[in-house]
């Protein structure tokens, strides 16, 4: 059976502290005047990366067997990775919309 | 009677195969769900990515008080997701009294969040925010998108604290254990972890 | 693989009527409440098709039923254009969701796959059961938009936007009737999405001692692929739902762009984008389609070995992995069906090459059942020529694929009658065919009856021909020309057709009355059929290893242990699954 117990309570306490840094982190790049499409890469990475260390350690999959992790991340990113597929078209509204 | 064959008294042993996840089904049923909620939020946040690649003009309407408040916000679901393990980690050491403190305090927490959420729905409104006008004079999309997804995690959080309260009353009583308690956990830190995404993409991409 | 020691849950059984038989948690029940639904919903989708065919073919046949149901609708009992489209609208929603959808996977899946694995129920009983009950009001609102003023929507099972978002202003239905249905289908996504949770866990979890995932039965395995793909491509379509439920009763224009006109009335709308409908939409749809034919898959692939007496060509590992590359597959082709909506031309072709490799995975799956007929004596039960004709309809469908691939002829192709003979063959008939196999294979298991053999043979022959017939037509008046959802043919190049459609309209009036046969058959058999034994084919999955119909716990308290695959046949014979004798084919 699995637990949570693995860490200590001030560990679980440390990851919180620490994805509120990168909160804050995030806030910081946002008033640093980039162009909007960086911001939304960086802001994207950050996010990415924070949703990592709250699955695999707040949800306690670095503690599951491994097939739970290829389960949901591959599930879950193909899904994600060709909506992508949207996104030719938004450009083309962008370029070709009748009424600006 | 087949040698294959053993009956099952009441109360006996059943000999099934493994699960190759390890973990209690109702686990692995709250997994799958989410992973089909995750492709939900996602399709719902890919629409609002498609409507603001599309329009010339998107407008950045929040000043930083608004940031602020999402940091708050932020911060007090991450406390919440704290409590809630803590009251997992209680229910796995058997810690039975601790666990309704914790998951009230989860709770709570969640009540919090939500009435910060609604306090800043009702500013923008009052502003003149509708899911179909935008008081700034840029595009009506703006509105439509914020207050759709903030609207869907929003109410995510308000069932989730429902079910909480559902949960620690039956664990409370007996009928439920710890799998249940470690089952709503993975639900309550998943509505977290959209949040780490509706944050930056709804607060700080619009900032001002 | 390890086993793990459980203690039994025991339930005692159900008392009293509506405990047993209406808000029943056990899925034998669930499953033939949703077999139920699907025949009822199949006769209503098929009396549309009817309705409309006989509009094609007769514009001036009067139907006084629909014109009881809807005086505005059909004046006189002869139906208007948009009253058509609203007729064709239902037609292809109760057929692609409440028969195609929930037949063969939650019907049968329901019904056989917690005996397949060797459990007494599914995962989440309850679950299980709201999602039925989900579903079935979902139906209510489907056929309730018929009993409404204003009559169903116009827009299609497909809906696009901005027609289905703009509401009243663009035609009858497209008030109450689109929100209505709106409503009905997001109740639809939500209960397949928890039913395919139920499978994905109780595959997982739930099989028996010694039923390790390689000695699964073919169509298990077909369920277990099913539900994932179910559970991502219904994720996506709650949203699309949502998003045009906000246009529709919030006021957004997500699909509705500006300088939109509706009957001389400007649209106060303006910014979205009809793209992102379709986008959103089929992103759903294409996964949806291969959500109805992959149970067919696993069906015919099930009743196949049984009959022909001999294991599939490659064993359960090359038809499971077309299975799964099909699945995979089919989430990275849905602009094949956007190819002239005005979308990136370079998407189009981004699409349309793996819409041409879908084709591999599918071909090696006809493949293998072709090639294991080869050398088999092969038993021509009911079943049996369900499923052969289930290969059959299946590639004549496929082929027509072929030429929708290519946005190239696809642009003539499009919106003509030669998509709707290519889907209608793919989905409509195919998988019928194989809900039918699974019909006669898996009856004397639910009720413990036989079903008529005779009868059987003769509503097969009739189908066979009649569905060819129809839908060969198709292909070929699309080929002329003959454009599709159009209510009348007046045009100059359409009207020398009407004789093909006359053709069409008779035969798919003789195949809809064949069904009857079936319906009978199906009723009688129940209360004047010969008894049923326990394994009347003589197969060896364990479905056939308990009672006909099985016990309340599906095998009566017993623990039962698995020591083969499940296609362990030789000749005339065979070894059971759970039998400890030596294996006959090696599986």
């Amino acid at each position: 059976m699995s637990s949570n117990r693995e860490l200590t309570m001030s560990s679980y306490v440390g990851i919180g502290v620490g994805l509120m840094l990168i909160v804050c982190f995030e806030v910081i790049l946002t008033y640093q005047h980039m162009a909007p499409r960086t911001l939304l890469f960086a802001l994207l990475c950050l996010a990415c990366l924070e949703a990592y260390v709250g699955v695999m350690y707040l949800m306690h999959v670095r503690y599951e067997r491994p097939i739970l992790f290829w389960t949901i991340f591959p599930a879950t990113l193909f899904v994600l990775g060709f909506l992508c597929y949207l996104f030719p078209d938004a450009f083309r509204m962008l370029n070709m919309r009748l009424m600006k | 009677m087949s040698q294959s064959e053993l009956t099952i008294a009441a109360g006996h042993e059943v000999v099934m195969e493994a699960s190759p996840y390890g973990i209690e089904k109702k686990k692995l049923g709250m997994w799958v769900f989410i992973v089909s909620d995750a492709c939900t939020f996602g399709a719902f946040l890919f629409a609002y990515g498609y409507m603001r690649i599309g329009a010339p003009v998107w407008g950045t309407p929040f000043e930083f008080s608004s940031i602020l408040n999402g940091m708050i916000m932020t911060a007090v679901l991450l406390s919440s997701s704290l409590t809630m393990l803590a009251a997992v980690r209680a229910a796995q050491a058997g810690e039975r009294a601790s666990v309704s403190k914790w998951m009230g305090a989860t709770m709570l927490l969640g009540a919090v969040f939500a009435a910060l959420h609604l306090r800043e729905w009702f500013n923008l409104i009052g502003e003149g925010w509708r899911l179909f006008a935008n008081p700034t004079g840029g595009p009506a999309q703006f509105g439509a998108t914020f207050f759709s997804v903030t609207g869907l995690h929003l109410t995510h959080v308000v069932t989730g604290v429902i079910a909480l309260g559902f949960v620690a009353r039956g664990y409370n009583q007996g009928r439920y254990d710890q799998s249940h308690i470690e089952t709503a956990g993975l639900y309550w830190h998943f509505v977290d972890l959209v949040w780490m995404f509706v944050f930056p993409l709804m607060y700080l991409m619009n900032a001002h | 693989m390890a086993e793990m020691q459980v203690h039994a849950a025991h339930h005692a059984p159900p008392q009293g009527f509506i405990r047993k038989y209406v808000f029943s948690v056990d899925h034998k029940v669930i499953g033939i409440q949703y077999l139920t639904l699907g025949v009822v919903a199949a006769f209503i989708g098929m009396a549309l098709s009817w309705a409309m065919r006989l509009h094609l073919a007769y514009p001036d046949f009067r139907i006084p039923l629909l014109g009881w149901l809807s005086p505005n609708g059909a004046p006189n009992g002869v139906m208007t254009p948009e009253y058509y489209l609203s007729l064709m609208t239902m037609h292809g929603t109760i057929m692609a969701f409440f028969v195609l959808t929930a037949a063969p996977f939650a019907g049968f899946g329901n019904f056989v796959l917690p005996i397949q694995v060797g459990a007494a129920d599914m995962a989440f009983p309850r679950l299980n059961m709201s999602s039925f009950w989900v579903t079935f009001v979902g139906f209510l609102l489907a056929v309730a938009t018929f009993f409404i003023p204003d009559g169903p929507p116009l827009s299609g099972w497909t809906a696009y936007a901005p027609l289905s978002a703009v509401g009243p202003v663009a035609g009858p239905g497209q008030g109450w009737g689109q929100t209505l249905w709106v409503l009905s289908i997001a109740m639809f996504c939500i209960a397949s999405l928890l039913g395919a949770l139920n499978f994905i866990v109780t595959t997982l979890d739930l099989r028996t001692k010694g039923l390790t995932l390689s000695r699964l039965p073919l169509s298990t395995w077909a369920w277990f692929i099913d539900a994932w793909v179910s559970l991502l491509a219904f994720a996506v379509l709650l949203p699309c739902g949502l998003l045009l439920a906000l246009d529709r009763l919030g006021g957004t224009s997500f699909f509705i762009p500006g300088g939109l006109v509706f009957n001389d009335q400007l649209q106060p709308h303006s910014g979205g984008s009809p793209l992102l409908f379709q986008h959103l939409f089929w992103f759903f749809g294409h996964p949806e389609v291969y959500i109805i034919i992959l149970p067919a898959f696993g069906i015919v692939s099930h009743i196949f070995p049984t009959f022909i007496r001999k294991p599939l060509v490659g064993g359960w590992k090359v038809i499971t992995f077309a299975e799964i590359g099909v699945g995979t597959l089919s989430f990275v082709v849905w602009g094949h069906h956007m190819f002239v909506s005005g979308m990136s031309p370079f998407m189009a072709m981004v699409f349309s090459w793996p819409t041409l490799f879908i084709t591999i995975p599918s071909v090696i799956a006809v493949l293998i059942w072709v090639f294991s007929l080869y050398g088999s004596n092969i038993r021509f039960d009911t079943p049996m020529l369900y499923s052969l004709g289930f290969v059959s309809l299946f590639i004549t469908g496929g082929i027509g694929g072929f030429f929708l691939a290519q946005p190239s002829t696809d642009s003539y192709l499009h919106a003509t009658s030669f998509v709707v003979g290519h889907f209608h063959f793919t989905m409509g008939l195919s998988a019928v065919f194989a809900t039918f196999a699974g019909f006669y294979y898996w009856y004397p298991k639910m009720f413990g009856r036989m079903m008529n053999e005779t009868l059987g043979k003769l509503h097969f022959w009739l189908s066979f021909v009649g569905v060819y017939c129809v839908f060969i037509t198709l292909h070929l008046t699309g080929f002329a020309g003959a454009v599709r959802r159009y209510s009348a043919f007046v045009d100059d190049f359409m009207i020398p057709l009407m004789p093909a459609q006359r053709f069409m309209t008779i035969s798919a009036l003789l195949l809809g009355a064949a069904q009857f046969i079936f319906l009978f058959n199906a009723i009688w058999s129940r209360f004047k059929g010969p008894k049923a034994s326990d394994n009347p084919w003589g197969a060896t999955t364990l479905e056939w290893a308990t009672t006909s119909p099985p016990p309340f716990d599906n095998f009566g308290g017993r623990q039962l242990t698995v020591y083969h695959g499940p296609m362990e046949y030789d000749g005339e014979a065979s070894v059971m699954q759970t039998s400890p004798e030596a294996s006959i084919a090696g599986t």
